[in-house]
């Protein structure tokens, strides 16, 4: 018992003697002055310590004193200056008032001249005159925006420019002029050129007539032209000095001009009928042909027939002389058998002198009727655009009108010549025919009287 | 004279409403009235140098019953036949079209009207009120044009019938 206290007080004192002392605690009497040693000196540590703490502490306090010293000053800072904005704002109100009274009606000017300015940017940033002086609008928004702000005043200077602007457009809308300037070409190049300038309506180069894009302010030659003898006013006006020229003006500016790339020309508005208008023109070409075909036969064999009828001897080229070669070929038959001769001789002749004339008739019969369909084509195609977009924008529904009414009138276009064809080439035939079935006995009995 | 001037700036203003289809019914319904006033010339007046030419030589004739008399007399007939209804279905073709050109002008202004509303949208009815008008009037005149004709054509057709069938006759035959 006693050997393990010494046994771990001697590992206490160990412990004890590496920390503080080297010396080596030999008994338990020098272990004991040892640890009193120690705690003296703990306490010593613990009273500088507090020492120190305090002298912190007292720091800290006359930080604090002087923090809420500051504040106050702060707080007295901020009043003061309360004060003053109150005052300030008194003496600004009091000469804003003055200023106002002293504008008087120099303020209504300034507001005339900020409607004016934003007017005139309006007018100037469409108008075709800007082509050739750029960048006015810009200084006239630049001068309207600094009259809305009242804290600047327009010079003298400025309030000059306005009016010059003004005058300018007044001035150059009544002159034809000529200034160079880039054009966008319809391939797309840029190119400088000489560029006439007919008032504030129109503008040409090179005899033709140009767009004056607002959004880029540059000059494109118009992707389609007006037709060909408004395009000769148009070079003329460039190449002529002084006399007079006739010229088409678009009095709106160029926005006729504009709308006229949207017109569809003759090729755009036969493609619009689609397939069936295709099919109707086809079918129309085909009946043009075999029109043609039968209008050069029935012209050779009517001629030929004619000729036949003034002289005696019955040729072997034509209907009616093959007819009549039936008598000759049978000098003895009596008159019955003559006359069935004679009939089946005609019956031979009749189809080919009206065939194909029924095929005619039947396409000026069908063209309208397939107009019909493509008008039905065309309504189911704007019904559906109706259903999938509804009734709200006309454009969407005018494909399928136009291809309604372009097919009606292919349709139209082809019938009403077929018919007028028709009816001429069945008069010649019918004529023809009617020489074969009822004079050709005539005939060949008037003949057998003169040689009789 | 001012009466005629006037007259003729109202057709003029008549014809540039109608737009190009009523210039062509135009042309159409002028053929055929000159086609018409021409048929009903000769049915007054050369058909009865005809008739009376035909007429005479079938009585300068001493044979009027042999088998050649009757076919002499049939082709006369046809000749006569074929004179006067010369030109008769071209009329009736040329009455046919007017509607059909009216038609067509219907479809054109109506293709104007849409034109326009697909640029301008379908709130100005002013702008599309020219489409509109192309597309009446032509049919109105067509119309007219065809009414016209038909009257015309029925009178010749039947005046035609009725001279063949006297013309047979007129020219007798003895047995």
């Amino acid at each position: 018992m006693l050997k393990s206290i010494a046994k771990s007080l001697v590992i206490a004192s160990a412990f004890a003697a590496s920390l503080q002392v080297n010396a080596e605690p030999v008994n338990l009497d020098e272990l004991l002055k040892t640890l009193e040693q120690g705690k003296m000196f703990q306490s010593q540590e613990n009273q500088r310590r507090e020492a120190e703490f305090k002298a912190q502490r007292d720091q800290q306090v006359r930080l604090l004193n002087e923090a809420r010293n500051e504040r106050d000053n702060q707080i007295k800072l901020s009043e003061k200056l309360e004060t003053q904005f109150e005052e300030n704002e008194f003496k600004t109100a009091d000469l804003q008032e003055a200023l106002d009274k002293r504008m008087g009606s120099l303020k209504e000017l300034f507001g005339v001249l900020q409607q004016v300015a934003g007017d005139a940017k309006n007018k100037f940033s469409t108008s075709l005159i800007s082509a050739q002086y750029a960048g006015r609008d810009v200084v006239m928004d630049e001068l309207a925006q600094k009259m809305g702000k009242s804290s600047k005043l327009a010079s003298i200077e400025e309030i000059e420019q306005v009016w010059f602007a003004l005058q300018r457009e007044m001035t150059e809308s009544g002159k034809v002029a000529t200034f160079n300037a880039p054009v966008v070409l319809q391939s797309g190049d840029k190119v400088e050129k000489e560029v006439v300038r007919v008032g504030a309506f129109n503008l040409v180069a090179d005899g033709k007539y140009l767009e004056y894009v607002t959004e880029t302010g540059t000059l494109a030659e118009l992707s389609r032209q007006p037709s060909e003898r408004f395009l000769a006013g148009a070079a003329n006006i460039q190449t002529g000095n002084g006399e007079l020229v006739q010229f088409a003006l678009d009095p709106t500016g160029g926005s006729i001009l504009g709308l006229l790339v949207q017109a569809p020309d003759l090729k755009e508005r036969v493609e619009q009928g689609g397939t069936v208008g295709y099919i109707i023109l086809a079918v129309g070409l085909v009946g043009l042909l075999i029109a043609l075909i039968r209008f050069v036969g029935l012209a050779v064999v009517g001629a030929k027939m004619h000729s036949q009828l003034k002289s005696d001897v019955a040729k072997d080229n034509n209907p009616l002389g093959r007819v009549m070669k039936v008598k000759d070929d049978n000098p003895d038959a009596d008159v019955e058998a003559l006359e069935l001769k004679l009939s089946e001789a005609i019956l031979r002749e009749v189809p080919k002198l009206s065939r194909f004339l029924t095929f005619i008739k039947i396409i000026s019969v069908v063209a309208p009727l397939m107009g019909l369909l493509g008008t039905v084509t065309g309504m189911i195609n704007t019904f559906q655009a109706i259903t999938l977009f509804g009734t709200g924008d006309p454009k969407l529904m005018a494909g399928g009108i136009s291809q309604a009414l372009v097919t009606t009138v292919l349709g139209l276009v082809v019938a009403i010549p077929t018919v007028l064809i028709y009816t001429v080439l069945n008069t010649r035939s019918k004529n023809l025919i009617y020489i074969l079935q009822e004079q050709s006995a005539g005939i060949i009995a008037e003949r057998s009287e003169k040689g009789a | 004279m001012l009466a005629f001037w006037e007259m003729f700036e109202a057709v003029r203003g008549f014809m540039e409403t109608g737009g190009q289809v009523l210039t062509l019914i135009a042309g159409l319904i002028f053929i055929m009235w000159i086609v018409i006033l021409e048929r009903i010339g000769f049915a007054f007046n050369g058909y009865k140098r005809v008739e009376k030419q035909i007429v005479s030589a079938w009585n300068k004739r001493d044979d009027h019953s042999s088998w050649e008399a009757h076919q002499i007399r049939e082709a006369q007939v046809s000749r006569a036949s074929i004179k006067l209804n010369q030109h008769i279905a071209f009329l009736g073709a040329l009455v046919a079209l007017c509607p059909l050109l009216g038609l067509l002008g219907t479809v054109t202004g109506m293709i104007e009207v849409f034109d326009v509303m697909a640029i301008s949208g379908s709130g100005s009815a002013r702008s599309m009120a020219s489409g509109v008008s192309k597309a009446t009037i032509p049919t109105m005149a067509g119309m007219v044009g065809a009414l016209s004709g038909i009257f015309a054509l029925t009178w010749l057709q039947r005046n035609a019938k009725r001279q063949v069938e006297l013309l047979e006759d007129h020219l007798e035959v003895h047995r």
